[in-house]
């Protein structure tokens, strides 16, 4: 089996407000593997996220990303980032730029790539995503499910150790949610590794190598993503079952 | 918000096409009449009878008349002010060469020691000459029956009661002039930049350092003129002046300076000689009519006028021509006054000496047409001029308001400045600074006590000068950062005092700089920061002086280009070779007007790009971070060009404030429209052509520019993105 990808150890973060929204948090994400992080809404599972490529400061514990630690003032910040992708709930598309050129500023700027190899690059991973057909439209011209689509090709252009989704699809009408999940799926299939944060359970349960449930600021459960059928702490089942009154 | 009209609707376009017609019309309106008459100067001074061929030496006001003495003792006599001359008995056969007046009594003093006093108009001349070997180069009265007089190696002869004594000071320098204001106050100048000061009638003399640049020069003459005022010329042209100091409490005499050339005109025209070292003349005398106004003459016919200090000259027509020199001036009342020269030249002037500008037709302004033609290149310098200072600050404005709008909306913290560094090193590092801060406030405090300033009419200076002030703010900010970084254990902690926390590590540099500035800038009037920019700070000058060293013609010459000539363009053709004829060094108010108008508005649009950049949600940011980008780089490629759409409205609104507000660089001087329109209305008369023709060239280039940023607003607009109102 392949080495540790991410490794976090005690993540604490308090916000300035003196909220404590992540109270010690532990769990390694393996090469290939991808992670599903369920929970209510308010548990910390954004905060993690962002704690791992540093958009918020953790105020205690490690984060390692293939043994390298990431919050410590001494690393090269953009340089680790550039080699975690994030995609937002709610996109966060560049609104100026065109679906191509949004694919390709990170190539640009940050990997120093020539106008030419850049946009090579980008129209591979947008042909992944299947938006090959809009590269010259502006995100205000996309729909919600396309947005999202071009997204991840933004971060999967920089070619990431690891992708951070922040729930890609709740942000989306329902029937624009399947074209995001199937993206999803397939890098997944590809072995690519991730950790998703997400309110479809059956995606998580599809798809995800692992499951983590978070509740108040801790992990509640965590397992194979069997334990979506087979909850063992009555958080998690109550979590589940509430959820499936919804659908 | 947007505009209202923001996106032009399609029906506009015909309207568009409209307007450009109207603009290109009123342009081709003032720039395509026929060219104007030709106008000209006539000379301020009649040549008058003198009755004599002999030279005249000088000139003085006794007893209500108008007194002039030359070679061979020559002494001449006008009752009417100078018009009429008539040449009266002499008691001498020598030259007479010096003149003063004052306490009831007339002293004249000439070669072989000759002096002779006149102690009322109707009392003879009595001798009271000199050995007959003293050379005197100077006299002045310093009482009814009492004189200094001056001569070559620091000779000073004292004339009380009749007799004279030599006070011989250990001085080598000639001395070449003296004047008096009352018993006490005299100052005596020489070769070799000697100045010498007396405040108790000539007994004791002290020395005054001529400024830095005269030390060398043969200060020639010298006018006491008021307890505030003294003015003295060199024969290479130069002029010194000495005022009081309300504010430092220094009298006048102690401190000279000279005075910096603007502008020196040559005779009868309109065009001068920009910033010239010196006059370029041997001036041989100086009348100070007002306290500001100057008459001087000088070598080769030379006779000028200053209104300002001796800052602008302009140099007089002589009627007689450039062969006949004038020695000196004598004005009967502040307009009236007659100028003496060699072979019994008298001039005579009723406008104090200057020039009557005159055209050789008298054009009709009351028709718009005339108007028009008369006045379009003044408008159109104007207009040229108002568009000059206009793009220069929109882009110093501009370029300020991104940089600070940037500061503004910076985290950068100081702990996020030294968190990445071992605190030991961070420690080590505070100690320089402390030290520097400690030291800065250290040697700023001499300077708050040096005033000796008491009372509540102080109160703006609590802290002495005004540079001790700053080097106190900069020393106690110092002093903060020296301490914090000393304080560094790596926590990055609050400070608690009771129930206040404040973290010191969370105070933002750029931001507490940038914020300074605009609140500075915003809460104080331009008028005002014009002046205190050009005439306070001097920047234009300051900035003028060594741009022009690096843009100087030695430089220039063979390798100029357009950018070049952004700076400074020099004319290269046969007849002014290697003269300043333009660029933006040309002109230090057109500097200090580009940074008044720039600055200030530099701290508006700082608001206004701010509130745009604040308005792009944090998770663009976010967005740009997550996939490496730096701090700058998201700023620059994500947040601006977003916050810059976003601004293009109220940015249109900056800058057509800045245009109305270019009017004020009037006050500094600046030859801008409102002011070429104010010249046009002193000449012409006509208040409604003259100040229409001004609004609407404002109206032209403020519309022209809403005009373009509206455009600019369509073409940067991003599909999908804002209400529009349009397509
Ligand atoms: N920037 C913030 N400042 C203060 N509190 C925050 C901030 N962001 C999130 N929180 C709080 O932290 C807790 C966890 O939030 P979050 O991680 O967004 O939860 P989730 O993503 O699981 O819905 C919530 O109570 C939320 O109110
Ligand atoms: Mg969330």
């Amino acid at each position: 089996m392949s080495g540790k990808v991410l490794e976090i150890n005690d993540l604490h973060m308090v916000y300035s407000g003196g909220v404590h929204a992540v109270r010690g948090i532990s769990f390694n994400v393996n090469e290939g593997e991808s992670v599903a992080i369920i929970g209510s809404s308010g548990s910390g599972k954004s905060t993690v996220l962002r704690c791992i490529n540093r958009l918020i400061e953790p105020t205690g514990g490690e984060i390692y990303l293939k043994g390298e630690q990431v919050n410590t003032p001494h690393t090269d910040i953009n340089n680790l980032r550039s080699r975690i992708g994030m995609v937002f709930q709610s996109f966060e598309l560049f609104a100026h730029l065109k679906v191509l050129d949004n694919v390709t500023l990170g190539l640009r700027q940050v990997r120093k790539m020539s106008k030419r190899e850049a946009e090579e690059q980008a129209l591979a991973v947008l042909e992944r995503v299947d938006m090959l057909d809009r590269i010259d439209a502006y995100p205000g011209n996309l729909s919600g499910g396309q947005k999202q689509r071009v997204a991840i090709a933004r971060a999967l252009a920089m070619k990431p150790e690891v992708l951070l989704f922040d729930e890609p699809t709740s942000a989306l009408d329902p029937e624009l949610i399947g074209s995001v999940l199937k993206t999803i799926r397939g890098l997944a299939d590809e072995g690519m590794t991730m950790v998703v944060v997400t309110h479809e359970i059956s995606f998580a349960r599809d798809v995800a190598d692992r499951v983590i449930y978070m509740d108040q600021g801790v992990v509640a459960e965590t397992g194979p993503s069997s334990i979506i059928d087979n909850p063992e702490t009555e958080r998690l089942k109550k979590f589940l079952s509430s959820i499936n009154e919804e659908n | 918000m947007h505009e209202a009209e923001s996106g032009l609707p399609k029906a506009a376009e015909g309207q568009g096409v409209a307007r450009v017609v109207a603009i290109t019309a009123v342009i081709l309106l003032v720039a395509g009449s026929t060219p104007g008459q030709a106008s000209g100067f006539t000379s301020g001074w009649e040549v008058v009878e003198s009755g004599t061929s002999e030279d005249l030496l000088t000139a003085a006001n006794f007893g209500g008349q108008v007194w002039a003495f030359g070679t061979g003792g020559v002494i001449l006599n006008s009752i009417d002010n100078g018009i009429s001359w008539e040449n009266t008995d002499s008691p001498t056969t020598s030259d007479i060469r010096y003149s003063d007046s004052d306490f009831g009594s007339l002293i004249i003093s000439g070669d072989s020691g000759l002096v002779l006093l006149k102690s009322g108009v109707d009392a003879e001349w009595t001798d009271i000459s000199l050995p007959g070997d003293s050379q005197v180069n100077g006299i002045s009265l310093t009482g009814g029956q009492s004189a200094i007089a001056v001569g070559n190696n620091g000779t000073i002869w004292e004339l009380e009661e009749g007799e004279w004594t030599e006070i011989s000071l250990s001085i080598e320098s000639d001395l070449l002039g003296v004047s008096f204001i009352d018993e006490n106050l005299g100052i005596v100048v020489g070769s070799d930049g000697t100045i010498l000061f007396s405040d108790d009638g000539g007994e004791n003399w002290e020395y005054r350092e001529a400024p830095e640049g005269a030390s060398d020069s043969n200060i020639v003459s010298v006018e006491f003129y008021s307890s505030t005022r003294i003015y003295a010329i060199t024969d290479d042209g130069s002029i010194l002046i000495s005022m009081s100091n309300v504010v430092t409490g220094t009298d006048v005499g102690y401190v000279w300076t000279l005075v910096e050339f603007e502008r020196h005109y040559p005779p009868g025209t309109n065009e001068y000689i920009l910033g010239p070292e010196n006059l370029d003349v041997e001036l041989t005398s100086v009348e100070v009519v007002s306290t500001s106004k100057l008459l001087m003459t000088g070598a080769g016919g030379y006779l000028s006028m200053s209104i300002n200090g001796g800052t602008i000259v302009s140099q007089q027509i002589n009627p007689l021509g450039n062969e006949t020199s004038f020695n000196g001036i004598v004005m009967v009342t502040g307009f009236t006054g007659i100028a003496i020269g060699d072979g019994g030249s008298i001039l005579w002037t009723d406008n104090a000496g200057a020039d009557d500008q005159v055209g050789f037709v008298v054009p009709e302004y009351g028709n718009f047409g005339v108007f028009v033609d008369e006045t379009k290149e003044m408008f159109l310098s104007g207009f040229i001029a108002t568009l000059k200072i206009v793009a220069f600050g929109i882009v110093l404005g501009f370029f300020l308001g991104v940089t600070l709008a940037m500061c503004k909306t910076s985290p950068t913290s100081l702990r996020y400045i030294v968190e990445r560094y071992e605190p030991r090193n961070v420690r080590i590092v505070g100690i320089p600074i402390l030290g520097a801060g400690i030291f800065q406030i250290y040697s700023a405090i001499p300077g708050t006590t040096d005033l000796g300033l008491q009372g509540i009419e102080y109160i703006f200076l609590p802290v002495g000068a005004p540079e001790s002030f700053l080097r106190i703010l900069l020393g106690i900010a110092l002093t903060f950062v020296g301490l914090l970084f000393l304080s560094n254990d790596g926590e990055f902690a609050k400070i608690r005092i009771k129930s206040i926390s404040l973290n010191p590590w969370r105070v933002r540099p750029l931001n507490t700089i940038a914020t300074v500035y605009t609140d500075f800038f915003r809460n104080t009037p331009l008028i005002v920061q014009f002046l205190f920019i050009h005439f306070g700070v001097r920047l234009g000058a300051l900035i003028q002086g060594p741009g022009l060293d690096i843009f100087s013609f030695e430089n220039l010459e063979g390798n100029h280009n357009f950018l070049t000539d952004i700076f400074a363009r020099y004319d290269y053709s046969e007849s002014n070779y290697g003269t300043l004829v333009g660029g933006v060094l040309y002109d230090s108010a057109f500097i200090s007007a580009i940074c008044a108008l720039g600055f200030n508005s530099g701290a508006y649009q700082c608001e206004t790009i701010r509130g745009a950049i604040q308005a792009i949600p944090s998770a663009q940011m976010e967005a740009g971070r997550s996939i490496g980008l730096t701090y700058l780089q998201t700023m620059r490629r994500v947040i601006m060009p977003q916050a810059i759409r976003i601004c293009i409205p109220p940015m249109g609104n900056e800058m057509v404030n800045l245009v109305l507000n270019s009017s004020l660089a009037m006050i500094i001087g600046y030859a801008e429209l409102t002011r070429q329109g104010k010249l046009i209305v002193a000449s012409t008369f006509q208040y409604a052509y003259a100040w229409g023709m001004v609004l609407i060239s404002y109206f032209v280039v403020t519309w022209t520019l809403a005009l373009f940023l509206r455009w600019m607003e369509e073409k940067t607009r991003i599909p999908g993105l804002g209400m529009t109102g349009g397509n």
